[in-house]
């Protein structure tokens, strides 16, 4: 029992000692997560509205595949990067494995198809009459994705967070692409693991309460902007 | 704007949902007159409607606008409102402006269009409110005074009135009847109330069945010794 709470108590002096190297590791994690997100955000957002608003022949095996890829284990996203990647793989002559850059790829993998199952479910039961409206009331193409964009802001805004606690709070994928690899590509995730299996706890436990932190701050926001609103109303 | 339709079917998932082909003459609704649509559920009411406000095609035969087919200019001046409206996550006053908003109509305009809307309709106290969170009756309300924010020149009602208090009833029906007077504004309207009908409408169609079996005059109508007719009229009555 002891070794948790002197554990903690080494943990926030680590936090307060502002250490470089978790420093570093912090702000790779945020900028590999974040990437990763506003990568996925730019491409799962038209494409989820576009496959939610229209209606075409196998629609319902298109969701179904949507709905496979949202729980894709982070592993074979890894798995599958670091084939591609790899050095005799298609895109071996890049030379992105063990980068940030392949983590960035790994992540955006796992990310988008999130991002386009929340807008894809979103769209499907609201956009279509969102659309219609528009129509109605004699709004353009560029009106009514426009009225789309500000409609659907409650779910583009889940979206994006849940794609971003995803990213980063992902291990395996990173582990495999990435390789943990010291002042390179260590990030929060696998800096917890691996100090975990040397038995060192307190560490893993500081890194542990900068990640919980970091994951705090993210859902306050959507809490305040989305949620919260809906319960105090 | 005078609307002629002829020979129109529409087929959904193999099935025909509406089957207007005649040999006798097209379904015209005049300009700047209200023409209701009644019968029975799932006649195809607003199958209709839908196509002649351009929601969705039509599997075959013509709709024609003062002689045109439908296209994007036409579009502009056609609208359409439900008794289950879909309004925007803005306040009541934001829906209202909406059309005039995307026609690039100066504030100062939209301002007082909107103004007068809200008096009209009886809205002004509830001007910004969250038009997500109105009653059922004040959505109605709110959704047709946001389809004639803009002037249209054709306007499609499904069932406006359905489940609201006889007050908002009375004041719908006046703005309709001064629109279609002082506008020479064209309204079709569903209704399964038969007095409505006989209140507003200068002409009837009656469908059953995915056909139009009558159209003509309510006084007409009331007098047709069609039994689907009879039938739907006493029920009315009761």
């Amino acid at each position: 029992m002891n070794y948790i709470i002197n554990g903690f108590l080494e943990a926030f002096n680590l936090l307060f000692s502002l250490d470089p190297e978790i420093i570093q590791i912090v702000f790779l994690s945020l900028f590999v997560s974040f990437s990763s997100t506003i990568i996925a955000t730019i491409i799962g957002i038209p494409f989820g509205i576009f496959l939610g608003i229209n209606n075409f022949k196998g629609k319902r095996i298109v969701s179904r595949f949507l709905y496979t890829f949202m729980s894709f284990p982070p592993v074979i996203i890894g798995l599958f990067t670091a084939l591609l990647l790899a050095r005799s793989g298609p895109f071996g002559q890049f030379k992105l494995m063990y980068t940030p850059t392949a983590m960035i790829i790994a992540q955006t993998l796992l990310v988008t198809p999130i991002i386009i199952g929340i807008l894809f479910n979103h769209a499907s039961s609201n956009g279509i009459e969102i659309v219609v409206t528009g129509k109605t009331l004699g709004a353009n193409k560029k009106d009514i994705l426009i009225l789309l964009i500000l409609e659907l802001k409650s779910a583009i805004m889940i979206a994006i967070i849940t794609g971003f606690g995803r990213a980063i709070s992902e291990v395996g994928a990173v582990m495999i692409v990435g390789g943990n690899i010291k002042g390179f590509t260590r990030v929060m995730t696998t800096f917890i693991a691996m100090n975990n299996n040397m038995g060192e706890y307190s560490i893993s436990i500081a890194m542990g309460i900068i990640l919980l932190f970091i994951s705090f701050i993210t859902n306050s926001i959507l809490y305040h902007f989305i949620i919260g609103d809906t319960y105090e109303n | 704007m005078k609307i002629e339709i002829n020979n129109l079917t529409k087929d959904y998932h193999g099935n025909t949902v509406l089957n207007l082909v005649s040999d006798s003459n097209p379904l015209v609704f005049e300009s700047g007159m209200i023409h209701g649509i009644i019968g029975p559920n799932g006649s195809g009411k607003t199958t209709l409607m839908k196509i002649i406000a351009g929601i969705i095609s039509q599997t075959n035969g013509t709709v024609l606008y003062d002689g045109d087919r439908l296209n994007s200019k036409l579009r502009k001046k056609i609208t359409y409102s439900s008794h289950q409206p879909t309004l925007f996550s803005r306040s009541v006053y934001n829906n209202i402006a909406y059309p005039l908003k995307i026609r690039n109509i100066s504030k100062k305009e939209i301002h007082k269009i909107v103004s007068n809307l809200l008096v009209e309709f009886d809205l002004y106290n509830i001007r910004n409110h969250d038009a997500k969170k109105l009653s059922g009756g004040e959505s109605q309300k709110t959704a047709l005074a946001r389809a004639l924010s803009f002037s249209p020149k054709v306007l499609c009602l499904d069932e406006p009135t359905a489940n609201i208090d006889p007050k908002s009833v009375q004041l719908i029906e006046s703005a309709l009847l001064k629109r279609q007077k002082n506008d020479n504004l064209s309204i079709i309207i569903i209704t399964h109330n038969l007095s409505q009908a006989l209140r507003l409408c200068s002409k009837i169609t009656f469908l059953n069945q995915s056909r139009f079996i009558y159209t003509g005059s309510p006084e007409d109508l009331i007098n047709s010794s069609d039994p689907f007719i009879q039938d739907f009229i006493s029920y009315n009555c009761l």
